[in-house]
């Protein structure tokens, strides 16, 4: 049996009168992919925000690695192993890759000083281009190189592989295949493979279905505010997902069909 | 001299940075510091060569007189910018700052040190409250600071009823520390050089070599990766709207200690000026891309334009006009220049 991760028992969260979140509860496992699914306005969001630390939770609990957590920010969030990569948001584009890759994790002398403490920039550079070259896009990629320069797909290696090099427990990616080319796609989605092959936990939210199937272990589904559904990859199919995302029975409308 | 040093550190700058992708001679041609340094040169040698009395001892001890009070604002202005942000109020500050410092000191009988603790203090609220109504209630900084502005100017003019006064003029330890002269040959400098020099060197320090200058680029880039990664993106603003409000202070009572006039008008205008000598040097105005060698290369630019176009026969009501005109050159050709970087 694989080890608990992440356990969040009945998470709740409401923006004035709207109740975003409304009970949520799921468990992640080490080496496990799961795919958080549902329609717009469903609560996937606000799940995953309450996780890295955006905002904090009204009511619930979040455990990690079965040790009861409180989370208060996003600096919080990363120091209990959890990495979130949002859609499009997680780099600067006016950084090098090797200054995004320790964005906030600085390597500096003089730690003393604080933040007027001097970057390490040779220790940056190096660690930069080891990281690089061991995700396997060091052939391509320069970690001097401005991250406005990159494509939509390097965009999402550096941030998946920024997550991995901080050995975080659990990576959560926000819709990380949007905007991309085909080609570009099929390399995150085997960055998540290798994730999960090298024991990471990662929660993935996405829009597209195939990609669910191609990489998920397990599914989860949201429906306004709640977990309505959970089946595990091997015994679903597509359609069963897509009628309890949309909350209708579309094997019936196919069977009257 | 101060010139020479600076090719040597545009170079060096250039060459190591890592924001930058600078390999070979031809991506350094495309940095912006350097293309309006090159333009600096020539505009130095077009005025040179169309008045001798340019680089003379006397013209050059001038411009060096000027330089320091818009390029202290400047370099506050630059880390501001390039966390995204910007102040309309540095002129209104400028003035405010040592019209309050004389008018304690003269009125209430306090002690000139004294005083000006209480004018940095003053400095200190005027950023602080600027930051603090930027960032946590999100109203933008250009409606907050120009708001500011009138606050700051206005009151400048009601506490003096619209007189200036005149400022300190015993000689002592705070006017050598702020407006004192030397003699280097036949060049007459004011410590305010020093002043320039020495928080240049810092801000060059914070913004290209310390953590703090990695925070600041990314959050203007993209303020929400950088707080994603767990920079405290609004106490950074804060911090710079409180630096750059107590730079213009400072600026301020330089230059009243140095004409020995405190005037509610004095520094009309400097916002925009100041935001133009940064943005000249290379600074981008939506944040993210900021140099300071640029920031200093543009503060001597605007300068050399100003006392250039005089001595040549320009006339004074026209000047601005040319101001204007060689500003938004630069300007248009850093664009060119950015979109030929992108398309390579």
């Amino acid at each position: 049996m694989m080890q608990e991760v992440l356990r969040l028992e009945n998470l709740q969260k409401s923006f004035g009168s709207v109740r975003a979140l409304k009970n949520a509860s799921l468990t992640l496992k080490e080496g496990e992919v799961v795919a958080l699914l549902g329609d717009n306005g469903a609560g996937k969001s606000t799940l995953i925000k309450a996780i890295s630390g955006v905002f904090p939770i009204d009511r619930g609990d979040i455990y990690v690695r079965g040790k009861k957590v409180s989370i208060r920010s996003t600096r919080e969030a990363m120091d209990l192993g959890i990495e979130t990569i949002h859609q499009d948001t997680s780099l600067a584009p006016d950084l090098s890759i090797a200054r995004n890759l320790f964005l906030g994790r600085e390597p500096v002398n003089l730690k003393w000083l604080g933040v007027f403490a001097p970057l390490d920039l040779a220790k940056l550079r190096d660690a930069a281009s080891a990281l690089l070259k061991r995700v396997g896009i060091s052939k391509k990629l320069d970690a001097n190189a401005l991250v406005s320069t990159l494509s939509g797909g390097e965009r999402q290696s550096i941030a998946i592989s920024r997550a991995m090099q901080f050995a975080a427990k659990v990576i959560i990616l926000d819709e990380p295949t949007n905007n991309l080319g085909v080609e570009e796609t099929h390399g995150v989605l085997r960055f998540v493979k290798e994730m999960r092959a090298a024991g990471h936990s990662v929660l993935l939210i996405t829009h597209n279905i195939h990609h669910v199937f191609e990489v998920a272990d397990r599914i989860i589904i949201m429906r306004r505010g709640e977990i309505v559904a959970e089946q595990t990859v091997a015994d679903t199919d597509l359609l069963t997902v897509e009628s309890l995302i949309t909350g209708a029975d579309l094997s019936a409308l196919m069977k009257r069909a | 001299m101060v010139q020479q040093v600076m090719v040597q550190q545009v170079g060096a700058v250039i060459s190591e940075d890592g924001a930058g992708r600078a390999k070979g001679r031809s991506s350094l041609m495309r940095s912006p510091q350097f293309s309006s340094f090159v333009i600096l040169i020539v505009l130095l040698v077009v005025f040179a060569v169309a008045d001798g009395n340019f680089l003379s001892p006397l013209n050059i001890s001038n411009m060096m007189a000027f330089l320091p009070e818009l390029g202290i604002i400047a370099l506050g202005m630059t880390l501001l910018l390039t966390a995204g942000e910007f102040d309309l109020s540095v002129g209104a500050v400028f003035a405010l700052a040592p019209v309050v410092v004389m008018l304690l000191v003269q009125n209430a009988g306090i002690d000139i040190g004294v005083a000006l603790f209480a004018g940095l203090l003053l400095c200190i609220a005027i950023g602080a409250i600027n930051g603090v109504i930027v960032t946590k209630i999100g109203i933008s900084s250009f409606l907050v600071t120009l708001s500011m502005l009138l606050i700051v100017r206005g009151a400048a003019l009601y506490i003096t009823q619209g007189f200036p006064l005149k400022s300190w003029d015993q000689p002592g330890f705070f006017v050598t520390l702020l407006a004192g002269s030397f003699n280097i040959g036949a060049f007459r400098f004011y410590t305010s050089l020093w002043w320039f020099i020495g928080l240049s060197l810092l801000a060059v320090y914070v913004l290209h070599y310390a953590k703090l200058g990695n925070w600041i680029s990314a959050i203007g880039s993209n303020r929400n990766a950088a707080v994603a990664r767990g920079v405290p993106a609004d106490a950074v603003k804060i911090w710079l709207f409180v630096l750059t409000s107590v730079l213009a202070g400072l600026a301020g009572m330089i230059s009243a200690f140095r004409i020995s006039a405190a005037s509610p008008v004095a520094g009309t205008g400097y916002e925009l000026e100041v935001i133009a000598m940064v943005v000249v040097g290379g600074t981008a105005l939506t944040g993210g891309r900021g140099t300071i060698l640029g920031t200093i290369v543009g503060a001597l630019m605007l300068r050399a334009i100003r006392n250039g176009i005089v001595l040549v026969g320009v006339p004074g009501l026209a000047y601005n006009i040319f101001v204007g005109v060689i500003i938004l050159a630069m300007l248009i050709l850093h664009a060119l220049l950015q979109k030929n970087a992108a398309r390579s």
